[in-house]
């Protein structure tokens, strides 16, 4: 039964909008019967998340270590696996990682209890992530850094400063 | 901006909603006419379902108007068939999550029913399913609010039908304690029994004080009688009474006592709000004008049906007995209710259990906290954000309870619950950051008399506490820019490092700095703390011992470290230490491969200095040798941990964490790292004031009892063919006793310090003169005894053989059935 306040160990709206806007985008793109048959069936998503034990975790500093952010989050339980995610071409952190739990109610309990609280003095977000694979550490921005970086307009001591290159050619931070 | 990428939205208040606005909402005109279309669009079901779910929220709104006004709406709307089950869905849903509104809603549906009784009846009926459901699982928590709601509708019923559940639960209570000196799931009944009672004696029939009386006079004898457990889970454990910081009194006794005072009182239960009065229905019956008449009586009805399970189910929880903690309570000034008071007890139930049930959003629960005098009698609480030092001024007999005192001395009672909280502590640590977020100016000056109570009396804390105390308070400044008044603990500075407070001290700037780092932690320290943190832990790259030729082996050791970094083969490796051991033995080493090993594991944390991953994977790289030098040599499994601990000495964090991953390795036993603490580096007992050494000690020991929970709850798990489960029964008399030998080792080694028989504690210590050394080692020894016994006990209540019985083929015993449910530890759900 439905409970009487939500819950915030479920995959934020911006992991659903992701995959809604990625359907679109295939929709329109292709005219092929066959195209449509390569869609994933609409509750991919969620049975992937339904077991997820990994989070992205956003808006770090640029400076936070993995020793900082292994302190807070085996605070929910112990890491399996952290993956930093890297500027592409620098191999310098760029502001968000990828955290493993060994199991799901980990996550759900990091999503809970750790999300939106603060590491190192900012506050981070925790997403329910269907797992990394390698590649997802590198930025995506155009300039190898994550895309919010490039066009960001307030100065952020933390995160290199201005946005490199502000430019509207709007993708995903992360996939 | 730093804090702004808040995308997932943690604001929002309960049965708010939480779309966010979108543009040009904040506009008055557009927001008015969007309001004013809203109400013509929204159904009544959805209006039902929002105004319980805000039920008692609005402080200006009469409890009672509301709760008239909701009832007419389900009345109004009973043909829908979406609002019959609205009703009742969110009804009962908001009794068992949101405790806090149990009167209010029962509130609504006494008022429906003297409107239109059939929509009770339907209510009725599937309340009495639910209860029934919650008893046949051994859901108490659950039991209890039903309960509770059940009683608040007291005048429904045509007999009352609480008296013979609650007699019957104590039958029950009295066959569990006849059976077991140590039962606890009686004295759970007899709580739930008691804490029925205030909220049945509200709801109005002067009649049902004489049953409380017989209830009461029965119940003494299982309440005042002292558990066997409770001395092992007292937060001060002292001897001596008065000096005590707090009696943290037996929760069960305490609140027979209170509602035998409340009684001699004539059950005035003050703060139990009391939304429903009868007579406004009577009222409307005598209106001869009214042609509904026949529709407004009252009508009674048959008391809900259900049976207690003979014997009752154990639940899925292992039961400790609890004592009641407060930092407040019985003080000069009565910021919270004194221990004496029933409201003590039921302020404290409602509140921990909407903690607890509401885990899963802590920004409602820190907002229903806030609001807290919203649930009570209006007058019950003082205004919020009552400064302190007003609360004197307050005449005799007005209400002086501060509501932020109240809330935060609840978070603060599960913090420090033993055994173990319901949620991880950082569910509380959250809890806490959030409420101060909500009302900064109202929370933090009581959160700041917190802090100094527990720091005044941290010395004589239990020590497990003690480390959860120092984890909140380095975590939550790590949440608010590390500001804390320094100054005020200034005196402490020049302690030696032994001392509980400068441990203590010592130990919250070492989390700091692993939270953020050396230099910014500094920098928020008065100068007189400045010195605690010199410029060498600045260094996030500890030097190479061997690259200073005093060091002996220095050549050999920057040897293995150069074939290392180009992963030489392994030949290229034994060449260099062969000699090492020979070396080893002419300088009459006990043991040759001590010093080769330290060369190997000081080269390994050297080339994975620059993060957790690098080490990790150099260690993985590295495995096979590190196994076998394990098992050839305990002496040298244990240089492993030494050469760890030591490279990282400025950084005992990243020590504990590697040794950590080192354990899953296998590459060093939890036996090792028990004696390397305990008996190698007990130094007379003066590592028991090293928080690093509870740390790793702490660790090592989940470790070891999570894998034997795993075990027995697989072993129980039905759903594994029984051939399995019979195989992991077999592992479980050697698990257990390696489990039993290593508690053992514990608190063997420290009872040796507790009472100063350790071998070299016998001898005088040198500057024992004055400074009082040997006694100050000998209290860690006892804080450490008390810690390790208390655990010792614990698993043996979840694990032990007597508590989860033989494996039988069909099912498990009711008793298995239960540890099997126990969660893990790091799964504290």
């Amino acid at each position: 039964m439905q409970n009487t306040v939500d819950r915030l160990d479920r995959p934020s709206s911006y992991a659903t909008a992701k995959q809604r806007r990625n359907r679109e985008r295939r929709n329109s793109n292709q005219d092929s019967e066959q195209a449509q048959a390569d869609l994933p069936p609409v509750q991919e998503l969620e049975d992937k998340l339904r077991d997820a034990t990994t989070l992205y975790v956003g808006n770090l500093s640029f400076y936070t270590t993995e020793e900082q952010i292994h302190e807070l989050f085996s605070k929910c339980g112990e890491i399996k696996r952290l993956v930093m995610g890297l500027d592409r071409f620098q191999k310098t952190p760029c502001g968000f990682c990828f955290v493993e739990y060994y199991t799901h109610q980990d996550a759900l309990d990091c999503l809970k209890y750790v999300g939106g609280t603060k590491l190192d003095e900012r506050i981070v977000r925790a997403d329910l992530d269907e797992g990394f694979i390698e590649g997802r550490q590198y930025g995506r921005g155009k300039s190898g850094g994550q895309v919010r970086d490039e066009y960001r307009e307030e100065f952020d001591p933390g995160r290199g400063g201005y946005g490199r290159k502000l430019q509207d050619d709007y993708t995903d931070d992360y996939s | 901006m730093a804090d702004t990428d808040t995308r997932r939205d943690y604001r929002g208040g309960p049965g708010r909603g939480f779309k966010r606005k979108r543009f040009g909402e904040d506009d008055d005109l557009v927001q008015g006419h969007r309001q004013q279309r809203q109400r013509q669009d929204v159904p009544p079901g959805t209006r039902l379902r929002r105004g319980l779910l805000e039920i008692a929220e609005d402080p200006l709104r009469l409890a009672k108007d509301v709760a008239v006004n909701l009832a007419k709406l389900a009345v109004e709307h009973w043909d829908d068939e979406y609002v019959r089950d609205t009703l009742a869905n969110t009804v009962l849903k908001l009794v068992v999550e949101q405790p806090f509104k149990i009167p209010f809603v029962a509130g609504v549906v006494l008022y429906a029913n003297d409107e239109r009784p059939e929509v009770v009846r339907e209510l009725l009926g599937r309340l009495g399913v639910q209860l029934q459901e919650a008893l046949d699982a051994g859901n108490w928590r659950d039991c209890k609010l039903l309960l509770r709601f059940t009683a608040c509708l007291s005048p429904l019923y045509q007999e009352d039908g609480i008296y013979a559940i609650l007699d019957e639960l104590f039958n029950r209570a009295v066959d569990l304690q006849t059976a077991s000196s140590e039962d606890v799931a009686g004295i759970e009944l007899v709580k739930i029994i008691l804490l029925t009672i205030p909220y049945w004696i509200a709801s109005g029939d002067p009649s049902l004080q004489q049953k409380a009386a017989e209830i009461l006079e029965k119940t003494d004898i299982v309440a005042s009688a002292p558990h066997p457990f409770e001395p092992s889970i007292d937060p001060y454990p002292t001897s001596s009474q008065e000096e005590k910081p707090m009696a943290c009194p037996s929760v069960i006794a305490m609140l027979q006592k209170q509602l035998q005072e409340e009684m001699s009182n004539g059950w005035s239960l003050a703060l139990i709000p009391r939304v429903y009065e009868a007579t406004a229905a009577n009222d409307t019956h005598n209106d001869v004008a009214n042609g509904d008449s026949e529709m407004k009586t009252s009508e009674r009805h048959p008391f809900p049906s259900v049976s207690i399970p003979s014997p009752v189910q154990p639940g899925s929880k292992t039961l400790f007995p609890e004592r009641y903690f407060s930092l407040f309570a019985d003080q000069e000034v009565e910021s919270v209710p004194s221990t004496s008071n029933i409201a003590s007890t039921l302020l404290r139930d409602a509140i921990a259990d909407t903690i607890n049930i509401l885990d899963f959003n802590r920004n409602v629960v820190a907002k229903l906290l806030n609001d807290i005098d919203c649930f009570w009698t209006p007058g019950t609480f003082i205004k919020r954000a009552t400064q302190f030092d007003k609360l004197r001024d307050v005449p005799e007999g007005k209400a002086k309870w501060k509501p932020e005192d109240v809330s935060i001395d609840a978070i603060f009672s599960q913090i420090f619950q033993l055994p173990a909280p319901e949620h991880r502590l950082v569910y509380y640590h959250s809890l806490i950051t959030e409420s101060c977020k909500i009302s900064p100016q109202a929370v933090a000056p009581s959160l700041g008399r917190a802090i100094r109570f527990l720091y005044r009396h941290v010395d004589s804390m239990d020590m497990e506490l003690y480390y959860r105390y120092m984890d909140w308070f380095s975590h939550h400044l790590s949440n608010f820019e590390f500001r804390w008044k320094w100054t005020e603990w200034t005196a402490e500075v020049d302690l030696p490092d032994i001392d509980p407070r400068k441990a203590f001290i010592n130990g919250i700037l070492d989390k700091e700095i692993r939270l953020s780092f050396a230099k910014r932690i500094r920098e928020t320290l008065p100068e007189p703390f400045r010195p605690l943190i010199p410029s060498s832990k600045e260094k996030d790259i500890p030097d190479f011992k061997y690259a200073d030729d005093q060091t002996p082996y220095a050549s050999e050791g920057r040897e293995v470290l150069a074939l290392l970094k180009r992963k030489a083969p392994e030949e290229e490796i034994d060449r260099v230490l062969e000699p090492v051991h020979e070396q080893a033995i002419n300088l009459g080493a006990t043991e040759p491969l001590v010093p080769s090993t330290d060369i190997y594991m000081t080269a390994i944390c050297s080339i994975g200095s620059k993060s957790l991953s690098h080490v990790l994977s150099t260690i993985d790289r590295c495995k096979q040798r590190l196994l076998t030098i394990g098992s050839k040599s305990e002496d040298a499994r244990r240089q492993i941990i030494t050469s760890v601990v030591d490279f990282w000495a400025e950084h005992p964090g990243t020590a504990v964490n590697i040794v950590d991953k080192l354990l899953n390795y296998s590459i060093v036993t939890p036996m090792s790292v028990i004696h390397w603490a305990l008996t190698d580096h007990l130094n007379r007992g003066r590592i028991l004031a090293s928080a690093q050494a509870y740390e790793l000690v702490s660790t090592t020991m989940f470790k070891v009892v999570n894998r034997i929970r795993g075990v027995v709850r697989e072993r129980n798990n039905p759903n594994l063919l029984f051939a399995q489960r019979q195989q992991l029964d077999q592992l479980l008399p050697g698990e257990r006793q390696n489990m039993r030998d290593m508690f053992a080792a514990i608190t063997d080694a420290v009872s040796s310090v507790a009472n100063g028989t350790q071998d070299s504690m016998i001898e005088r210590f040198d500057d024992d003169e004055g400074t009082g050394e040997r006694e100050l080692i000998m209290f860690w020894g006892q804080r450490w005894e008390q810690v390790w016994k208390r655990k010792a006990a614990v698993e043996e209540a979840i694990v032990g053989e007597s508590v989860i019985g033989p494996l039988g083929e069909d099912s498990a015993p009711a008793a298995a059935a239960a540890a099997a449910e126990e969660p893990d530890m790091d799964v504290v759900e």
